[in-house]
């Protein structure tokens, strides 16, 4: 189901100090986050964010199209090899 | 015969039907097109008069998305998926289910006809 439209997109609110810290300070290292869950909003467009997958941190560029999304959209947490090669 | 939005002709059905033979219009919309213009439920599409074909066709020009337009905003949408590289994109993009379906078994319409793999566990044995 859908958030509610009352409560406005979940932002993690650490993470959006961070990113106003930055952009203030004008410099584009990218953030290292754990926020998977945390909302793109449009601040956040050209930023870059390593963001965790559980295993290790995936750079991810925030571009226009992005917002909207949730940062752990963009980091794939899971590997996929390919199907039945390599059988003796 | 009545032409709408392009290409769709279906004359000898309710109008509230045929109308649905247009990509885009389904039950409600069809229904609310004949709410707009004022064209009784029921009426045979062939039975229209040039001026209501007209008038529907001006509401939908108006209101609607169908057709081509509508099958090209869809690829878009589909198509921004991919290139943001986000999850659903890359289910797209491997042809696999976007909504979290499982894909250990069924999926068929996504994954296409079954490939059958030697030695690969069958439904059956999988409980």
């Amino acid at each position: 189901m859908a958030r509610s439209q009352k409560k406005g997109p979940f932002v993690e609110e650490k993470l959006f100090k961070k990113v106003m810290n930055l952009k203030s300070s004008g410099s584009t290292v990218p953030i290292k986050t754990w926020a998977r869950r945390c909302t793109i909003v449009p601040e956040f467009v050209g930023h870059k964010f390593d963001v965790h997958n559980g295993r290790q941190f995936y750079q991810v560029y925030v571009s226009e199209d992005m917002v909207g999304h949730k940062l752990g959209e963009f980091s794939p947490t899971r590997t996929f090899r390919g199907h039945g090669k390599g059988k003796k | 015969m009545p032409r709408i939005a392009g290409v769709d002709i279906p004359p000898n059905k309710r109008i509230e039907y045929s109308l649905r033979y247009i990509h885009g219009v389904g039950p409600k919309i069809a229904l609310d097109i004949l709410n707009e213009v004022q064209i009784e439920v029921g009426t045979p599409a062939k039975d229209l008069t040039d001026e209501q074909v007209t008038h529907i066709a001006a509401v939908i020009d108006r209101s609607l998305q169908v057709e081509g337009q509508l099958r090209r905003a869809v690829q878009q949408n589909i198509a921004r998926l991919r290139d943001i590289k986000c999850y659903r994109g890359s289910r797209h993009r491997a042809h696999l289910p976007v909504r979290g379906q499982r894909t250990r078994t069924n999926a068929r319409t996504r994954k296409g006809p079954k490939k059958t793999v030697a030695g690969k566990k069958s439904v059956k044995e999988l409980r």
